[in-house]
């Protein structure tokens, strides 16, 4: 039951994920606010069975059950409660910043969290009532083998095969089939007993049915719904409009003339002769566009097949010819591809993410610059404004100017309602409605509007606001992940500064209130989440998305707790010893990591990646018998340093990716995560003198 | 009463979980999502204790305010009335109280300057094919979710990069620009009335026109003082609900429309701009409802704009109108009596032209902001000699 209860909170645990991000603004620091909750919550969990199971509530095999029962339940109606309760607590259609964020996500995933947190040390003092010897350390390695079962079932089978509901049933039949099996045989087969198993399962069953309905918009009609491996995908129809939705966010239609004409017509208009064009994904409307000119080839590169296949099906973008479609990540397809082109035109949204970051940074702009023929044109755009300059926004063109600047002569912004860089070798025309009347292309928006939105006056003092000491944005320091978080607080007019002062303040009161072998425990599921995330951040600047390549390599962080705990189960009698040497081998790891970073880069095999993930998680995992058994492994105990792992884990989540990888670049952050071992060590040191 | 046991309470719980899956397709419990929220009320607040310590050089006193009780002040410029102590800052983030005495904090200085065509405003009846010198200072009264200029209207003076320009220097730099009008645009020009009003008076004595583009939210007394200096304005009739103008504007609709009433009753022209956001004012019964009430209380003659909305700002999560919308708004405006009713934010949508409401002949060809044709003698149409409401070049 432990393993099922494993496969089933892993499977729920990453469409939660998903779901909340169709939901809210899919930043880093959201991604990171859902992981630290969840976590965080699961600690929680943790602790209260303790304290419960102690003075309320024996454990026994019945209860266990009925929390199983109820644990199943909560996941389908988690999903449907973060999709419709969205609507009741914020204006439909609008997005909101981070404090009611957290409040959304904390409490959508209270009730599923806490429960299971509180189920695994449950399912420890059954086996205790029955066993009082059980080795809490078999529960945290047969909780693993779950985990890594439901890791690998849903991003290997389930993301290609089922809708999220139709996911969250078939992950929970092994569980309610197992909980059913451990209510005692005697007392199985009473009514309440089988009415409980029927009704959950009905809840189950139902889900599936109101999928759809779910997620029909209240505008239109939801014409089109895919889960990808990517993320979702819906197009509403409103009349003769098709919009495509991407993650809950309106990404273009098929009536937005403007945008497709600036996207296309500011770069073009600069060269003389145009063969070859590279789109990294594209803009509805983009290929009319297109076809004004005489090309020979349009490579479009779109990471996500589905996406393509509905712009297609929808006419939001039609066939042209010389079109060739590419499904890859387009800065893995310009670092394997030869071909040089006229014109780089990058649509791609706001670098929110590390992942679209990779294509606003040095080595993006390198890469193409390498890929241009000499005169040829690279242009991409940022969120425009109308009419004043905010600071937020002022860092981010800057930052985005001086490292594009390094690569390329002439770098031109064009402000309007989006910003679009042109940079090339040769110089930039600005007045674009002549350039194409010299080629006798005709277009709706910018012959009418352009002379009207774009005065020179406009165009040059956004260009001359343009601030030189702005930092680069790196690939091994992304400034603009800090700029877009500025940005994104600026926007709802909050400061994260309470909800740091209030986290720092609980985790301190709650390191102060830890014995030694926890705070290992925390350190070790800190540095664990922390070096995960930079694993797979440096692994997408150097060989892009590739969605099957991070799948395994999430695996692998999960894959070696096991063999880890397995190990440490038998070695936990050598006690500080082996925490102090597995620390010292978690700090040689990173250490390692830094040197590779630095020196190979690219040249990385992605077996080193996957080598270094599984050493990582086999030291965690060889950690945490290790601590139990030092702790005593009484449930006390057991309680704690489970809730310390999964703490730690929260801390590292949230420590990692929102601020030492943003605001100190990848190195210095795994040199932080070194330092929090290197206390860890200390810490053991200061026990054994 | 008899307390439930344990078992009650789970098979209660369980119930209770399946009829929620099961009925969870009626979410949110009643009506469209966009009612689900409708109780949300997203007006502004005073900020206690935000005014900064010393006043600055583009500290002007308020022009229309009300000394209280306690060193207390109320603002009389709009509806929100804000009632501010010693060391507050108005709802619009412009005003303060500083000892006793209301200050406008955006005399002097605009954080946005620009020399538009007319036609942007918009203003299509309104002196075609000139420019209008552009200005704004932050602040806002309103907080609409979809604001265009949120980086100004949401922000506090001393938040933002601003120019110095005193009403002197505004008039200099619209007659160095040639432009025949200027215009207080872009955020809220109702929130720096002081510096709006003597600018308009020193504009007005130079025969430069004075235009705003303002949510209309104003009291009847400031605005009667700006009618004696303004020539045209280009207002937002966002809803026909209240209840909209809370959730999304944070506002109200009743001071709005007064303001119209005003307007036509002190012979302003006005061209009125109706932004259509899908799931909240894409209504045909809102439109007609809107057209009566225009017809009833202003007659068919001012401009009715109906405009494209795009996911901006806060209201991001929403697709842009279906031209078809507004193409069908424009149509059933025409039908219900509007003389002139045009679409805007969709390059060359024929609702883009003027037709004379008398010959239906073309007038005025719009290509963007360019003017192909021109069909106007004066104020009168070419071909049938009426009379086009509007404020025109001499023939």
């Amino acid at each position: 039951m432990v393993i099922a209860t494993g496969i089933s909170s892993v499977v729920t645990q990453l469409l939660t994920i998903r779901e909340l991000l169709t939901q809210f603004q899919g930043n880093e620091m959201v991604i990171a606010l859902i992981l630290f909750n969840w976590l965080i919550l699961g600690g929680i969990g943790t602790l209260l069975a303790r304290v419960i199971t102690h003075r309320l509530w024996k454990a026994t095999p019945a209860r266990l059950y009925w929390l199983s029962l109820s644990l199943s339940g909560f996941a389908a109606l988690q999903i449907l409660a973060i999709r419709n309760l969205r609507d009741v607590f914020f204006i439909h259609g609008s997005s909101v910043g981070f404090y009611p964020t957290w409040l959304y996500t904390f409490f959508t995933v209270t009730p599923y969290c806490l429960l299971l947190g509180f189920v695994l040390p449950y399912s420890l003092f059954v086996l205790r009532n029955e066993s009082c010897d059980y080795p809490g350390a078999r529960i945290y390695i047969t909780d693993n083998i779950g985990d890594v079962s439901g890791g690998a079932l849903f991003s290997f089978v389930l993301v290609y095969l089922v809708t999220p509901l139709q996911a969250i049933f078939l992950a929970h039949i092994p569980l309610l089939i197992t909980s059913y099996l451990l209510y005692p045989a005697s007392r199985r087969h009473r009514p309440p007993v089988v009415l409980a198993l029927a009704l959950v399962t009905a809840v189950l069953v139902s889900g599936m049915f109101v999928e759809k309905p779910s997620l029909a918009p209240a505008e239109g009609r939801l014409v089109y719904y895919r889960e990808t491996r990517y993320g979702r995908i819906s197009v509403h129809q409103d009349q003769e409009q098709f919009t495509l939705f991407e993650d809950g966010v309106p990404v273009f239609s098929n009536q937005n003339v403007s945008i497709a004409e600036e996207t296309i017509h500011y770069p073009l208009a600069q060269l003389e002769k145009i063969r070859h064009v590279l789109l990294v994904s594209a803009e509805g409307g983009v290929m009319e566009e297109l076809q004004k000119y005489s090309l020979q080839s349009v490579d479009y590169v779109e990471l996500d097949p589905e996406v393509t296949a509905v712009q297609f099906k929808f006419k939001m973008i039609k066939e042209i010819k010389g079109l060739n479609v590419i499904h890859q990540d387009g800065r893995a397809y310009l670092a394997s591809s030869k071909k040089h082109y006229d014109a780089i035109i990058v649509n791609l949204p706001e670098p929110e993410t590390f992942q679209i970051n990779r294509f606003y940074t040095d080595r993006f702009f390198e890469l193409a610059k390498a890929h241009l023929t000499r005169d040829g044109v690279l242009s991409f755009s940022m969120q425009g404004f109308e009419n004043y300059l905010a600071e937020p926004q002022r860092q981010k063109l800057s930052s985005l100017y001086n490292t594009v600047s390094a690569y390329f002569k002439h770098v031109m912004l064009l402000p309007g309602q989006k910003v679009f860089f042109l940079c090339r070798n040769r110089p930039i025309t600005t007045d674009i409605p002549a350039a194409l009347a010299g080629k006798g292309i005709s277009s709706r928006y910018i012959s009418g509007f352009y002379y009207g939105n774009l005065t020179p006056e406009r165009i040059q003092r956004l260009n001359q606001r343009m601030d030189s000491s702005t930092p680069l944005n790196l690939d091994n320091s992304p400034y603009l992940m800090r700029v877009m978080f500025s940005q994104w607080f600026a926007k709802y007019q909050t400061s994260p500064l309470g909800f740091i002062i209030a986290m720092v303040a609980l985790i301190v009161v709650y390191l102060v209130r830890i014995s030694r072998e926890e705070f290992v425990l925390f350190s070790t599921g800190c540095m664990t989440m922390g070096s995960e995330i930079l694993v797979i951040f440096a692994f997408q600047i150097f060989f892009g998305y590739i969605y099957l390549q991070i799948g395994i390599i999430i695996t692998v962080f999960l894959a070696g707790l096991l063999p880890g705990a397995w190990f440490g189960n038998r070695l936990r009698r050598q006690g500080k010893q082996v925490l102090a040497i597995t620390d010292g081998l978690l700090i040689a790891l990173l250490a390692i990591l830094i040197i590779a970073l630095d020196k190979g880069s690219d040249r990385l095999p992605v077996l080193f990646f996957l080598s270094f993930g599984f050493i990582v998680s086999l030291a965690c995992g060889f950690q945490f018998p290790v601590a139990l058994y030092l702790r005593g492994s009484d449930a006390g105990a057991a309680t704690r340093t489970f809730s310390a792992d999964l703490i730690g884990a929260a801390c590292g989540t949230l420590l990692t990716s929102v601020a030492l990888i943003p605001y100190f670049g990848i190195i210095w952050a795994a040199i932080g995560l070194i330092a929090l071992k290197l206390i860890s060590l200390a810490v053991i040191g200061s026990h054994r003198a | 009463m008899n307390r439930i046991s344990r078992r009650q309470f789970l098979y209660c719980s369980a119930a209770f979980l399946s009829t929620t899956v099961s009925g969870q397709s009626f979410f949110p419990f009643s009506g469209t999502p966009c009612e689900a929220a409708l109780s949300e009320d997203i007006r502004g607040k005073v900020f206690k204790g935000d005014a900064p310590k010393t006043l600055w050089k583009w500290s002007h006193e308020g022009f229309l305010y009300k000394k209280l009780e306690k060193n207390k002040v109320v603002c009389g410029i709009c509806p929100n009335r804000c009632v501010l102590a010693p060391g507050d800052r108005s709802v619009c983030r412009s005003k303060v109280n500083f000892d006793g005495t209301l200050y406008s904090l955006t005399y002097g200085n605009p954080c946005s300057v620009n020399t538009d065509p007319i036609e942007k405003k918009p203003l299509f009846h309104f002196m075609p094919r000139t420019k209008a010198f552009s200005l704004a200072t932050t602040g806002c009264n309103f907080r609409c979710l979809n604001c265009q200029n949120y980086e100004i209207s949401q922000a506090k003076p001393h938040d933002v990069w601003n120019y110095e320009l005193f009403p002197p220097d505004v008039v200099k730099e619209a007659q160095r620009a040639d432009a025949d009008s200027i215009a207080y645009t872009y955020s809220e020009p109702i929130t720096f009335f002081e510096y709006m009003i003597d600018t308009c008076r020193l504009a007005r004595e130079k025969n430069i026109r004075n235009v705003i583009v303002s949510n209309a939210y104003i009291n009847r007394k400031p605005l009667l003082e700006l009618c004696k200096v303004l020539d045209g304005a280009s207002l937002n009739l966002k809803s026909m609900s209240d209840d909209i103008y809370r959730q999304l504007n944070g506002g109200r609709l009743q001071p709005v429309l007064q303001t119209f009433k005003t307007l036509h009753e002190q012979g302003i022209h006005f061209e009125m701009i109706n932004l259509v956001v899908p799931g909240y004012t894409d209504d045909d019964q809102m439109v007609k409802q809107m057209c009566a009430w225009i017809l009833e209380n202003l007659g068919p003659n001012y401009p009715l704009h109906f405009l494209r909305f795009f996911p901006r700002y806060k209201l991001d999560r929403l697709p842009p109108t279906p031209v078809s919308t507004l193409t069908r708004f424009r149509k059933l405006a025409m039908q219900e009596g509007i003389h002139y009713v045009y679409v805007g934010n969709v390059p060359n949508h024929e609702g883009t032209h003027t037709y004379c409401h008398n010959c239906n002949k073309l007038l005025i060809e719009r290509m963007g902001y360019f003017i192909p044709q021109y069909n106007l003698n004066g104020n009168k149409c070419k071909y049938c000699d009426t009379i086009i409401p509007g404020v025109w070049n001499k023939a």
